[in-house]
């Protein structure tokens, strides 16, 4: 067990460059997952951890130890492939104690050692098996067997259930909560499902081209992302995106405005170009939005598609009906809005209706930098005419609380 | 190929009347998949017993040879169209060394060829791994380059190697001026081993290239995780895997040196089995100025193949299993 501490790693490939300055500490026992889409980065950050790929620049710490320089098998740490990679010539007993055999431990040992690994990943009776004999689930089990075997003081997974079929993929999502928690070991996960990183991880690292966006628990990433990227890579469907500009009496969007005071926003001018993000399941229809504390005033919609999935209902909204419908993803165009709704609300396609946005679920962004702003604006007060002169010093304050959380948490 | 032809052509010969008999046995291939599996089925037989009598007769021939009693192989009385021993003399096998110590040559190429092969192998797997599974700037030019030795013709390297070995003091051309006097290699094992070794070694770095290449990376990042080195990944894993590509280097190797005879019959000063003359040597010892006993080289060619032919039967079945243990999931 051991703290894994990144400074500064940059990886450059002739002229990419796949890791951008990336800090992270990760703390002892922790579960860390690292999320973002493919090419981001984030294999080749977990190989520069196990030592398969060296930095250009940077330093890594595995406990107190800086390991930039040593070889993967130095580290102590174990890797579970996406690919599996267990050595097709080897049977089962022989892939688990490869390790072990390799360190010249002595028989006993190895059989007790291996014996209760395949304990804890259900693989008794199968150690004389080869690797082709075994289903997809079996073999990653193997891996994750010959992992655990040598008692490593970090666990790297790299996307290790993304070549399983869908539902074995959710059961070894489990077991791998449950070793994790019998093993307590330092546990870095890569993975580009976020659904995976949501259940799983103590804390997400939101990696997007080679740069660390945020990481954060997984509850703090959804409900207070630090940039745009990060809000509409966390949750699922990603989150209603509208861009307008910051006004003396709030936000003024295409088809909307929301009213605040605008001088209470960090970072922000009236006249600056803002974006307002907002999660499907926090837009309410105006007569069922009755137990939420504050609202913005309503908003002519009218539904579009509608997409029930069981347990509730996805509702394409068009705000400008005079608009043309687009095919695209609705995220894209600024005058769509996804709802999510109960499966029981009585609600039609081309329906007209009025919806609202919980005022205290409402994110707003810098759209140049990307930079969250503010989560929830039910805390800022209605527009106050006259106010600016004063309210350049309460700005300044509150941007100093607001870059301090999105660093800190 | 005889049983078919009436179950071929005598259906149809009511129907297309007019058409050749060739016509309609071609017709008959073309549409029907019966006959057309028919048809590949004794092509198959007829090539693979062509091939099995070119390669084997040479054998047969040789064991005719070796059976029948030199005078009478010199009368040459063979009959016709089946040659046969004529008489039999399976003392020959043990005469072959009596008259000269014949083990001693095939103990000879056999020590070459081992030691040719095993360094053969080893370097050539470090090369094969590095062109195969590591990418660096020039590997194209450097890669062309080592397989420029072997589009040199061996000759080519003769006499300057000879020169060498012999102890000659190394000199640069035109200039004159000594560089450094080589051990005097000639009647060692060095003396072959080492041209040998550069010879084989181009072909070999190819196929284990191509093979190591092939190896997915995941397997290589596993072993070296689990603790071994890039090296140790490329014996305990890499190697392995690539066992039928490892094998047929190996096997393509031994072979060419336990047959040489040019570089060794010269490296060797005399064709003394002391002198680390190969196995050739031996069996142009039956030769003397007056007589030739072919029965004895007969005797001497079969004793002298055995150990190849075990070699090449073990190797075979390696390959076999490698490429199915080796049937890789990814």
């Amino acid at each position: 067990m051991a703290r894994v501490t990144l400074e500064h790693i940059t990886k450059r490939y002739e002229d990419v460059t796949a890791v951008d300055d990336m800090n992270v500490e990760i703390r002892d026992g922790e579960f860390v997952c690292l999320v973002g889409p493919s090419g981001c980065g984030k294999s080749t950050t977990m190989e520069i951890v196990a030592g398969l790929t060296t930095p250009t620049e940077g330093t890594v710490f595995i406990g107190d130890a800086d390991v930039t320089k040593l070889p993967p098998k130095d580290r102590g740490v174990a890797m579970v492939f996406q690919n599996i990679a267990l050595f097709p010539h080897m049977n089962v007993w022989e892939n688990i104690s490869f390790g072990l055999r390799l360190r010249k431990f002595d028989t006993d040992e190895i059989d007790r050692r291996v014996e209760h690994a395949a304990d804890i990943v259900q693989l008794e009776g199968m150690l004389e098996r080869m690797p082709d004999e075994m289903s997809g689930g079996q073999r990653q089990r193997v891996a994750i067997a010959r992992a655990i075997v040598r008692n490593p003081d970090v666990f790297l997974m790299d996307e290790p259930l993304a070549n399983l079929d869908a539902k074995l993929r959710v059961h070894m999502r489990t077991e791998l909560q449950r070793l994790h928690k019998e093993l307590d070991t330092t546990i870095i996960y890569v993975t580009h499902d976020q659904a995976e990183a949501m259940t799983m991880s103590d804390r997400i690292a939101v990696i997007n081209a080679g740069r660390l966006q945020q990481i954060d628990p997984p509850l703090i990433c959804y409900n207070e992302p630090a940039n745009l990227f990060v809000a509409g890579f966390i949750g699922s469907p990603s989150m209603n995106f509208v861009e307008g500009d910051l006004t003396r009496d709030g936000l003024e969007t295409p088809n909307f405005s929301v009213e605040f005071d605008p001088s209470q926003v960090p970072n922000a001018t009236v006249g600056d170009r803002l974006t307002l993000g907002i999660r499907p399941e926090d837009v309410f229809l105006e007569h069922r939005a009755g137990n939420l504390e504050t609202t913005t005033d309503p908003i002519d919609a009218v539904t579009d598609v509608l997409e029930p999935m069981g347990d509730e209902i996805f509702v394409y909204l068009l705000l400008d009906e005079s608009a043309e419908r687009s095919m695209e993803d609705a995220l894209a165009t600024p005058n769509q809005l996804l709802m999510s709704v109960s499966p029981d609300t009585e609600i039609h396609e081309d329906e007209r209706t009025n919806v609202v946005l919980d005022r205290s679920k409402v994110h707003l962004f810098d759209t140049d930098t990307g930079e969250a702003l503010v989560h929830g604006i039910d805390d800022l007060p209605g527009p106050t005419a006259g106010a600016d002169t004063g309210a350049g010093t309460a700005g300044t304050e509150t941007r100093a609380t607001g870059s301090g959380t999105d660093t800190e948490r | 190929m005889a049983a078919e032809t009436p179950t071929e052509t005598q259906p149809r010969t009511d129907e297309t009347e007019r058409e050749g008999p060739l016509a309609r046995w071609t017709q008959g291939v073309i549409s029907d998949p019966d006959r057309r599996k028919l048809l590949y089925r004794a092509l198959f037989y007829v090539i693979t017993l062509f091939f099995l009598v070119t390669t084997l007769f040479p054998f047969y021939w040789l064991l005719v040879l070796a059976l029948t009693p030199n005078s009478l192989i010199l009368a040459g009385d063979w009959d016709l169209p089946f040659l046969r021993p004529q008489g039999f003399n399976p003392e020959a096998f043990v005469e072959v060394f009596q008259q000269i110590p014949f083990h001693l040559y095939v103990f000879n190429s056999f020590v070459l060829a081992t030691a040719t092969t095993i360094i053969v192998i080893v370097i050539a797997s470090l090369a094969g791994y590095v062109f195969g599974r590591l990418s660096f700037p020039g590997r194209g030019p450097l890669m062309l380059a080592i397989l420029m030795v072997s589009y040199f013709p061996p000759a080519a390297f003769l006499i300057p190697l000879f020169e060498a070995f012999t102890g000659n003091v190394i000199v640069i051309p035109f200039l004159g001026i000594p560089l450094f006097e080589p051990p005097r290699l000639v009647n060692t094992p060095g003396s072959m081993v080492l041209p040998f070794s550069a010879l084989f070694l181009p072909l070999s770095i190819f196929i284990l290239t191509t093979f190591y290449a092939q190896i997915p990376d995941g397997l290589e990042d596993a072993a070296r995780v689990e603790g071994t080195t890039r090296l140790g990944a490329l014996f305990r894993v890499i190697m392995p895997l690539s066992a039928p590509g490892v094998a047929t280097a190996a096997v393509l190797t031994f072979i060419a040196v336990y047959n040489e005879y040019f570089f060794s019959s010269i490296m060797a000063l005399g064709n003394e089995p002391q002198q680390w003359s190969p196995l050739v040597g031996g069996l142009l010892q039956y030769q003397s100025l007056y007589s030739t006993e072919f029965n004895l080289m007969a005797a001497a060619s079969i004793v002298g193949v055995l150990p190849v032919v075990i070699l090449v039967v073990v190797a075979q079945e390696r390959i076999v299993s490698g490429l199915t243990a080796g049937a890789l999931k990814e």
